[in-house]
């Protein structure tokens, strides 16, 4: 049977996302689609889009200023979809971990798939993760993924379609003196 | 024929009539009167255009020609009187000089017994004129009564623009019927007096300085025509006031001159610039005022003459420097459009490039280039009516002027925004009857090349480049109107008054019926008409590849049947589809939830209209230079 | 019958011939940067992917008109391929470009917007040079039926100029670096099409295809009944595209109206000129 699912593999379109890192893992991103590591060969594309991407790369560690806008790109990609996690800040808030304006890694907010380690990941990680990424890519179904924090309900519409556009919600702090 | 002349009779009789019952009745028989006469109106002139076969003359009593030298006294005493009331120094010189021309008329009619002929001649071009002016005016009429009920007046000015609206239709009527140059010279008159009610209808200081400039500048047309009467009157050779004997006798004669004048005042009629001013200026009036002045009635008065003149001056020098002009309007109107917000201004702008075209193409004279011209009078009229009615509902529901606070309109108002897009389509995509007439200018200016060379290569440019400026203008203002948020996705349709709605969707109806039958036109409707003009037959025939040749051009049916599937139809269909089983998220904004005030682009062209009417002003110098010579 | 035949199966093999088109380009401009690059087969990859993704739009209005610019173009190419007439043919692509930029606005998103914006401008700066182009080759040829420019003599030798004023406005047809202003990904994230995904935007990503199609089919016309030399100008349209594509910086879009109009258009106008007192 002609297998629409084996094609995920052979066109991941990625979406690269800065949660508020310090841009080192993001040149290592860029490096990555360069000449030199050219992960084109593999039918990869930095669309820049949520809309049309499949894998969404994420650096840096969650601010109080990226968290809802992270959700909102996250909610705006449609399903399968995979995230990965570049560098150490963006899987458990790094060197950053702690600070006043920093909620922490990724997968406190978004279902994070595969975690790729350093500071900043080296190239040659971030394709190895994004295989790995694609192997989860082929499992996965078409379901709606939820969020883990800052997100409402789809709202379901009579004949079938889904209300996707409010789910980020606000996270609302109780102010302790 | 003594029935068809009667019919003809009442389509000029009619209008008044029916206005003048309009002032003693009272509103709802009033409305009731009105709606049945625009009726009789459209039917009649139907049934004329079915049932005619030659072109006939209507015989009326000899004393109907002092009638008319008394209307006219009557009415350069009217205009003397607003010169004086509102101290317009121009309107009175340009009286005195009418007045002047007038008299020296008057004493040489004098000399000339029998030298009038038919008073009026009624061929295809008049009948084609019926059609589009009596229904296309009749919409306007009937939609303007509901619009003139929620203006701010009293109820006897109301009535009164009503009156106005239905005697103005009937002068049309005669306008375009007219053989006797003195008739046409009093109907060309009443109708610049008509522009100038109409205009100053508001009463404040703005209306009635554009209707003063509408006055003037009309005027000149009327010197212009009055010129033409005393040289063709003293010119041995011509010696005739009969439109028909004057254009037949022209190429023995050799002397354009009187034809040049009678072309000058189409030119300024049909607003060609520097006299674009004064129908720019007329958008202070009510909007039915714009619609009527812009799509069926009034500046069609231009491409008319022109078509009447074609067989005489086509080829001439006289043609080439009115090919000139307008091609050069053409652009200059489009560009200068793109500096405009307002609305009804884009509109006006649009509209006096697209009579560039119209007269260009008319100018040109040879088969196709008639035909095209029809089409472009036709559809041009249809579409702007309708997108000038939409102004009104616009203004009057929705309480918007420029085009930049028309953003999400398709929330508040799908079917108006609908409407709005439907009429700037087609003025410029495929297969809307608009878009033929300029494809086929196009391609007429190609196969012209050869023998103007140079010339028709620059008007070529002009029109290539000022099409992509038209179709640029209308993107300006269908983006924002068009654009929704994906909140809800179920549209629900806005309500507005009946009178509106009926009368957009017949329009709507004309536009999409004048797109299926295109074809059947063709054959049955401009082939013919275009014959009548050119006094010999065009031929327009169906081959057997399903395309339709007109002379030298072929219109293949097949695109355009798959072009109308997808332009009209599907854009319809976009507003009602409803996808199941989809998700809807938010529009890409990088994450941010913001709400954003959406603008349009503006281009700073402003500055060039002077230049633009500086060069326009050379050209009409031109026509007179050239044909003195 | 024959001949229809073949030509419509042409007309409807073109978004697999135009896929194939993109296919290698992508390979070929990988290899100009000295890149490996995908595999040649990648845009119908890219395609079956898409088609497998959940649904997800804006609002229908502005994915029913993404379908119907897809459509639409695909019509534009029929009527090429059959052989009407040119004008028309450039208008009906006109048709589908106006589709485009009207689901680029029927949504309330800033960079389709800004994209739709950037298009009909876009739109302001080739047509007419397109339309002149059309004029130059009735006057050396006396039609505007493609059937009979396609049998006529090599185009190419009488209007040189022409064929330099249509590579010189390629680049803003078919959004490629220094003119790529409506697409601009690093800058307006894709203009016009962004808001599509899924299965929506599969037809937005094949009317691509087609749009290398029409613009390769308007290269080939200058071969005129001289096959080889026409597919000689493709072949080498296509390495210059590339090869400029990979080797210029984007202009704004002033820049880009500027050149249009003041050195395309005159190149083509001189040429018009030319071939008329000739
Ligand atoms: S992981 Fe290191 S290099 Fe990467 S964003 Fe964090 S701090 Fe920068």
């Amino acid at each position: 049977m002609f297998e629409l699912k084996k094609f995920r593999k052979k066109s991941p379109w990625i979406l690269h996302f800065n949660a508020g890192g310090c841009n080192g893992c993001d040149i290592e991103i860029l490096a990555c689609l360069a000449p030199k590591y050219d992960i084109e060969r593999f039918g990869m594309i930095n669309t820049g889009n949520p809309k049309q991407s499949d894998i969404l790369l994420i650096t840096g560690p969650v601010t109080k200023r990226t968290r809802e806008r992270l959700v909102e790109v996250y909610n705006q990609m449609p399903e399968p979809k995979v995230v990965v996690c570049c560098g150490s800040c963006a899987s458990t808030g790094g060197i950053f971990r702690g600070m006043y304006n920093i909620e922490g890694g990724v997968d406190q907010f978004i279902p994070v798939d595969v975690y790729v380690a350093g500071c900043a990941c080296r190239p040659e990680q971030i394709i190895d993760g994004v295989v790995v990424a694609l192997g989860i890519l082929e499992e996965k179904t078409k379901e709606i993924e939820k969020t883990i924090k800052l997100a409402n309900k789809p709202v379901v519409e009579e004949d079938g379609q889904v209300n996707r556009r409010n789910m980020p919600a606000e996270l609302t702090y109780e102010t302790t003196v | 024929m003594r029935s068809l002349q009667l019919l003809v009779l009442s389509l000029f009789a009619l209008p008044p009539v029916a206005g003048l019952l309009l002032l003693i009745l009272p509103k709802v028989l009033g409305r009731i009167v009105t709606i049945l006469s625009v009726v009789a109106l459209s039917a009649i002139s139907v049934y004329l255009f079915a049932s005619f076969d030659k072109p006939f003359q209507i015989l009326i009593p000899e004393y109907s020609d002092k009638v008319v030298m008394i209307a006219d006294v009557l009415l350069l005493v009217y205009f003397a009187f607003i010169a004086i009331k509102r101290k317009s120094v121009l309107v009175g010189l340009l009286t005195i000089g009418q007045a002047i021309a007038l008299g020296y008329l008057i004493k040489l009619l004098g000399h000339h017994e029998g030298g009038i002929h038919a008073q009026f001649y009624i061929d295809r071009l008049s009948l084609f004129m019926f059609l589009l002016i009596n229904i296309v005016s009749g919409i306007i009429a009937t939609y303007s009564l509901q619009y003139i009920d929620e203006e701010d007046c009293s109820p006897y000015r109301k009535k009164f623009f009503m009156f106005t609206m239905l005697w103005f239709i009937g002068v049309m009527n005669l306008v375009v019927s007219a053989d006797n140059l003195e008739y046409f010279f009093l109907f060309f008159e009443l109708t610049t007096l008509a522009s100038y009610i109409f205009i100053s209808f508001r009463k404040d200081n703005e209306s009635v300085n554009n209707a003063l400039r509408a006055l003037w500048m009309n005027q000149i047309g009327g010197i212009a025509i009055l010129g033409a009467m005393i040289y063709s009157l003293s010119t041995i050779g011509y010696g005739t006031l009969s439109f028909q004997t004057l254009v037949k006798a022209a190429p023995t004669v050799g002397l354009l001159f009187p034809l040049a004048l009678l072309a000058v005042a189409a030119l300024i009629k049909g607003a060609q610039m520097p006299f674009s001013s004064w129908l720019l200026g007329a958008m202070v009036a009510p909007t039915p005022v714009s619609a009527l002045l812009h799509s069926s009635t009034m500046v069609k008065i231009a491409p008319f003459i022109i078509l009447r003149l074609a067989p005489a001056i086509k080829g001439t020098s006289l043609s080439l420097v009115i090919i000139a002009l307008t091609g050069f309007v053409f652009l200059a109107a489009a560009i200068s459009a793109l500096a405009q917000d307002n609305f009804k201004r884009i509109l006006a702008f649009s509209t006096v490039s697209l009579l560039g075209l119209m007269i260009l193409m008319a100018a040109i004279g040879t088969d196709t280039a008639i035909v095209t011209c029809l089409i472009l009078i036709l559809f041009h009229g249809i579409s702007k009516c309708m997108l000038f009615l939409n102004a009104g509902v616009l203004e009057k529901k929705f309480h918007l002027k420029s085009a930049l606070d028309m953003d999400r309109l398709a929330e508040s108002g799908p079917f108006t925004a609908f409407v709005v897009c439907i009429g700037f389509i087609s003025l410029m995509l495929p297969p809307f009857g608009a878009f033929v007439g300029k494809w086929f200018s196009i391609e007429i200016l190609g196969s012209t090349l050869r023998q103007t060379r140079g010339l028709t290569a620059i008007v070529m440019l002009a029109i290539a480049c000022g099409g992509a400026v038209l179709s640029l203008l209308y993107f300006k203002v269908m983006g924002l109107l068009i654009s929704r948020s994906g909140e809800k996705d179920k549209v629900t349709f806005e309500t507005t008054h009946p009178l509106y709605n009926v009368n957009l969707i017949l329009l709507l109806a004309l536009i999409l019926a004048g797109v299926v039958s295109l074809p059947f036109l063709l054959t049955g409707y401009f082939g013919p008409v275009a014959s009548d003009v050119l006094g010999s037959a065009v031929a327009v025939d169906v081959q057997s590849n399903y395309s339709i040749s007109i002379g030298t051009m072929n219109l293949p049916v097949i695109p355009m049947i798959l072009a109308f599937l997808i332009l009209p139809v599907s854009l319809f269909i976009s507003l009602f589809i409803r996808f199941r089983k989809v998700d809807r998220v938010k529009e890409y904004t990088c994450g941010e939830k913001i709400d954003y005030k959406f603008n349009s682009f503006y281009f700073d062209t402003e500055f060039l209209l002077p230049y633009f009417k500086a060069v326009g002003l050379v050209f009409f110098a031109l026509i007179i230079i050239l044909t003195v010579i | 019958m024959q001949s229809i035949i073949i030509l419509s199966v042409l007309a409807l093999l073109a978004p697999l011939v135009g896929g194939l088109v993109y296919g290698i380009e992508r390979k070929v401009k990988a290899r100009m940067q000295n890149r490996i690059g995908p595999n040649i087969l990648q845009p119908f990859y890219d395609f079956f992917k898409l088609a497998d993704k959940r649904l997800v739009m804006v609002h229908s209005t502005h994915a029913f008109l993404g379908v119907m610019h897809f459509i639409s173009i695909w019509v534009a190419v029929a009527v090429l391929i059959f052989g009407g007439d040119l004008i028309l043919v450039i208008f009906l692509h006109l048709l589908s470009t106006a589709l485009l930029i009207m689901g680029g606005f029927s949504t309330r998103s800033i960079f389709s917007h800004l994209g739709a914006n950037r298009t009909a401008i876009s739109i302001l700066a080739y047509e007419p040079v397109l339309i002149i182009m059309a004029v130059s080759i009735y006057a050396v040829n006396g039609s505007f039926q493609i059937s009979s420019i396609i049998n006529s003599d090599p185009l190419l030798y009488k209007m040189p100029l022409t064929f330099i004023a249509l590579l010189l406005i390629l680049p803003i047809k078919l959004k490629k670096s220094p003119f790529d202003v409506a697409e601009a990904h690093q800058e307006i994230a894709g203009g016009a099409e962004i808001e599509y995904s899924g299965i929506f935007f599969e037809a937005i990503y094949t009317a691509k295809w087609l749009d290398y199609i029409f613009v390769y089919a308007l290269v080939f016309l200058f071969g005129g009944s001289n096959y080889l030399l026409g597919a000689g100008l493709v072949v080498g349209t296509f390495i210059y595209i590339n090869a400029l594509d990979n080797s210029t910086a984007r202009v704004d879009y002033r820049q880009m109206l500027k050149f249009s109009y003041f050195v395309a258009l005159p190149v083509a106008f001189i040429n018009l000129l030319i071939t008329l007192f000739n």
